[in-house]
């Protein structure tokens, strides 16, 4: 009952090694943020170059803007149908962060330009590396930057034009558990990490229709991020290692286009109410894919996401106090992803968020704001089909955010 | 600016205390059954043999250990094992994968046997005083034996653990706990023992390389389900798996002979042409001892299956399979299969009926095991019944990795659920091993 087998391949099973869901991050403003994530009407300031490029040309004076969000989000995972099984993700803090320089070209002026650097897309999820799911994914790091010059143009009092150029780079990290143990029963371990780049482009209209109400159409186009050159490095049993050569891998992850319409009611002097409402081309995100260079035991992998289009509500408010304002503001976004390819790499639901923040001008030029934004989701039951698993899963998250706003 | 500050200190301390989820897994309820105490009956897949042999760490990854740690959370009491103190295997040592040179002096990974110290002391001693014991698994054990007046004198394994070897019958010693639940695996041996011999058995005999008489199988198993279903305790069945769909007769394969030279082919057909058999480049059937024919040998035909004890020296460089007719104990010709099919079908109508008359649940592991062939997948893990790295079966080819037991004990989970309105969860399978790689 013994010898036969040299082994010669021990395939890495149902690899989902996924860059992340609905990872889209809408805190480019802090008092977008406040607002339920509302804006693409009203250019508040200079963070306009983001949610509509038309507004820049409609700022006094140039203004610069910077904000950092802390975004610590806590998922939990209970294994179903009759689940025994909980897991919590290990808590880490994630800063997303906005840079924004723009505004009219002169006082007057009826061209704008404006330049922006932010982070659109993220996720970090470490669930450890002694959890169920660990042969899906251990833990997952998806870093975005994209830098974006805009030129905004007035065409009159009423209806003003924007335009950016966008180039986006970011990071992957993936690790997780190759099911083959070692003398001692460890598992292996498999790390994917790789720099993605990609291009897009922004455009914006704003329309002033009268003093008390604006609105606003935005459109951010696509963005495939691409990683050609990705190193993937595997550690296993030393008697199969020669199968799991540490090789390069190429992968593209497609960041959906976003349409949003908007619109903003000054219904006082002080208060002024927006809403917005944003589609998101999720559906653009079909599949993910991994090319190795080099296979083995390690085939390329190919695992269908099949995301969804999504309408999203936004509902937002603002209301001056003297040199003080208070906002607050709330959100629906359903969820891109569907009941049966619901990763745990990317832990999706239809989100539901509350907001509120402040601003505070101790001189004319000079705003200081904070917000916060408390996003949670209903308890969701939910299955990877691909990996056979199966949980319900819950996101709770608690944001805070500061920045500061200068006009020149 | 104090606003400011309040603010994001405010927010600073919500984030500390955090907004953590509180879902929790519905409370698990043990429906119509009552897991007070458990019993598991059975042969060596009960007991947790793994590997080829029992030890301690098998035994305590066994399905039966397994399930009576889900029945705990729904009022399950104690279940007590007959533990053997160590972990080099008993009788026989266990098997581990190594690096082994073979005859044509390639190194290859195979399973070798361990060759670490023995921690066998004592193995043999009596432990009956630490009993009634709930997992009365016992490798080796039959259908036809559960009646058996005298058998822990017959089987070490039984003797270990029964309080009267000499007088007891194993269905007494199952019945001494008093079990308020059972699972009951019985009956692969009444088949195994004939196929693992290569089929050189009777069909219908009560020898251990037999298939067992149907009525005795009959009868016995009758009598062992009435008698537990009479004490009122609830249970699952579990049948038969197709013997010949395990590693043990599916790994080496029957079209194995690779020739490579035209001059091995020419000989081949210039030797054999006159018996009807042909080769050719590639890969050609092997040859192998057939007694029921006149030449005594012919090529062994799809759907026929060579042992995994065959010895690979002997067919890499004794000319096993050509020149020397592969011997007849390590193949399972067409006519052996069907008996064990046919006795396999037999066998698990009876254990059907049983299963119904009394209102038991019925676990169909010949089903499970065909459903493994294609797969099944598990919180990332896909497994099969392909030796060593399929993942389920231990190195052995016949019984289970601690994974493939938990396998096995979240389909009777769900049998259980199921049959008795439960909602016991599935055990993790991923925090059981497999196969250790050196």
């Amino acid at each position: 009952m013994k010898r036969i087998c040299t082994l010669t391949a021990t395939a890495l099973t149902a690899s989902s090694l996924a860059f992340g869901g609905s990872f889209q991050l809408n805190l480019q403003g802090i008092r977008q943020t406040a607002m339920g994530g509302t804006g693409v009407a009203w250019p508040w300031d200079a963070s306009a170059v983001f949610f509509n490029p038309g507004g820049i040309s409609r700022l006094k004076s140039l203004e610069a803007y910077g904000s950092i969000n802390f975004v610590t989000p806590n998922v939990k995972y209970v294994q179903t149908p009759t689940g025994g099984y909980t897991a919590s993700s290990n808590t880490h803090t994630t800063t997303p962060f906005a840079v924004y320089f723009g505004g009219p070209v002169k006082k007057g002026s009826r061209i704008g330009v404006g330049i922006g650097v932010y982070t659109p897309f993220g996720n970090k999820l470490d669930w450890g590396n002694s959890w169920t799911g660990r042969y899906v994914v251990e833990s997952i790091s998806l870093k975005s930057i994209f830098i974006q010059p805009t030129v905004s143009y007035a065409i009159n009092d009423i209806i003003s034009v924007g335009a950016g150029f966008v180039y986006g780079f970011g990071t992957v990290d993936i690790t997780k558990a190759i099911p083959i143990q070692d003398a001692a029963g460890n598992d292996g371990q498999a790390s994917l990490s790789g720099n993605a780049n990609g291009v897009g482009f922004n455009l914006g209209v704003q329309v002033r229709a009268t003093e008390q109400l604006q609105f606003g159409v935005s459109y951010r186009s696509k963005v495939n991020m691409k990683v050609n050159e990705g190193d993937a490095m595997f550690t296993v049993a030393p008697s199969v290692a020669a199968n799991f050569p540490n090789t390069i891998f190429s992968s593209e992850l497609p960041l959906p286009e976003i349409l949003t319409v908007g619109a903003g009611y000054r219904v006082t002097k002080d208060l002024t109410l927006q809403a917005d409402i944003v589609l998101a081309g999720w559906k653009t995100y079909d599949s993910l894919s991994f090319d190795f260079a080099e296979n083995k035991a390690v085939q390329d992998t190919h695992d269908p996401r099949d995301y969804k289009n999504t309408v999203a509500f936004r509902l937002g408010g603002h209301y001056q106090i003297g040199q003080f304002a208070v906002m607050a503001g709330g959100a629906y976004d359903p969820t891109p992803t569907r009941d049966n390819l619901l990763s745990p790499d990317a832990v999706d639901a239809n989100r539901i968020t509350l907001s509120c923040g402040a601003t505070y001008q101790p001189l004319p030029r000079l705003s200081i704001m904070a917000a916060l934004n408390y996003t949670t989701t209903p308890k969701r039951t939910a299955s990877y089909d691909p990996a056979g698993m199966q949980g319900a899963y819950q996101i709770k998250s608690l944001l805070p955010a500061i920045g500061v706003s200068y006009s020149f | 600016m104090k606003k400011a500050y309040i603010l994001i200190a405010a927010a600073g301390m919500l984030a500390a205390a955090s907004c953590k989820s509180r879902i929790e897994p519905e409370t698990p309820s043990a429906g119509e059954a009552d897991f007070t105490t458990y019993v598991a009956i059975g042969n060596s897949l009960t007991a947790g043999f793994s590997d080829g042999t029992l030890y301690r760490s098998g035994q305590e990854n066994s399905y039966p250990n397994m399930l009576a740690g889900q029945f705990r959370l729904v009022g399950g009491g104690d279940f007590r094992q007959p533990l053997l103190p160590g972990e080099y295997g008993w009788p026989s040592v266990k098997r581990v994968l190594g690096i082994r040179t073979d005859c044509t002096g390639a190194a290859g990974l195979t399973p070798v046997f361990y060759t670490g110290g023995a921690d066998t002391a004592g193995s043999a001693a009596s432990i009956a005083a630490g009993g009634p014991y709930n997992n009365v698994g016992i490798p080796g054990i039959r259908c036809i034996d559960y009646a058996l007046t005298g058998y822990g004198l017959l089987n070490p394994y039984a003797a270990r653990f029964f309080s009267n070897p000499v007088g007891q019958k194993p269905l007494d010693v199952a019945l001494q706990p008093a079990p308020t639940f059972f699972t009951m695996w019985l009956g692969s041996n009444d088949v195994l023992g004939y196929a693992t011999a290569g089929g050189e058995g009777t069909n219908g005999g009560v020898g251990l390389n037999d298939i067992s008489p149907f009525v005795a199988f009959k009868v016995t198993y009758d009598t062992t389900v009435a008698a537990l279903a009479g004490t009122g305790a609830k249970g699952v069945l579990v049948n038969i798996p197709d013997v010949t769909s395990v590693p043990f007769f599916t790994t080496v394969p029957a079209r194995g002979l690779v020739l490579t030279e035209q001059a091995q082919v020419d000989a081949l057909n210039a030797a054999y042409g006159s018996l009807g058999m042909q080769f050719s480049l590639g890969a050609n059937y092997f040859v192998i001892e057939d007694e029921t024919i006149p030449a005594g040998r012919r090529q062994i035909r799809a759907g026929e299956y060579i042992l995994l004890t065959v010895p690979q020296d002997s067919l890499k460089c004794a000319f096993w399979g050509t020149q020397v007719p592969i011997p007849r104990q390590y193949v399972l010709t067409e006519d052996e299969v069907a008996n064990v099919r046919e006795a396999t079908a037999a066998f698990n109508q009876v254990i059907a009926e049983n299963a119904a008359k009394y209102g038991l649940g019925l676990m169909d592991a010949n089903n499970y095991l065909k459903t493994l062939q294609s797969g099944i997948t598990w919180n990332g893990v896909t497994y099969t019944p392909t030796f060593v790295t399929g993942g389920a079966f231990s190195l052995d080819g016949i019984h289970l990795t601690p994974r493939g037991y938990a396998l096995v004990a979240n389909e009777l989970i769900r049998v259980i659920n199921q049959t008795y309105k439960a909602t016991i969860p599935a055990v993790d399978i991923n925090k059981y091993g497999g196969i250790r790689f050196p």
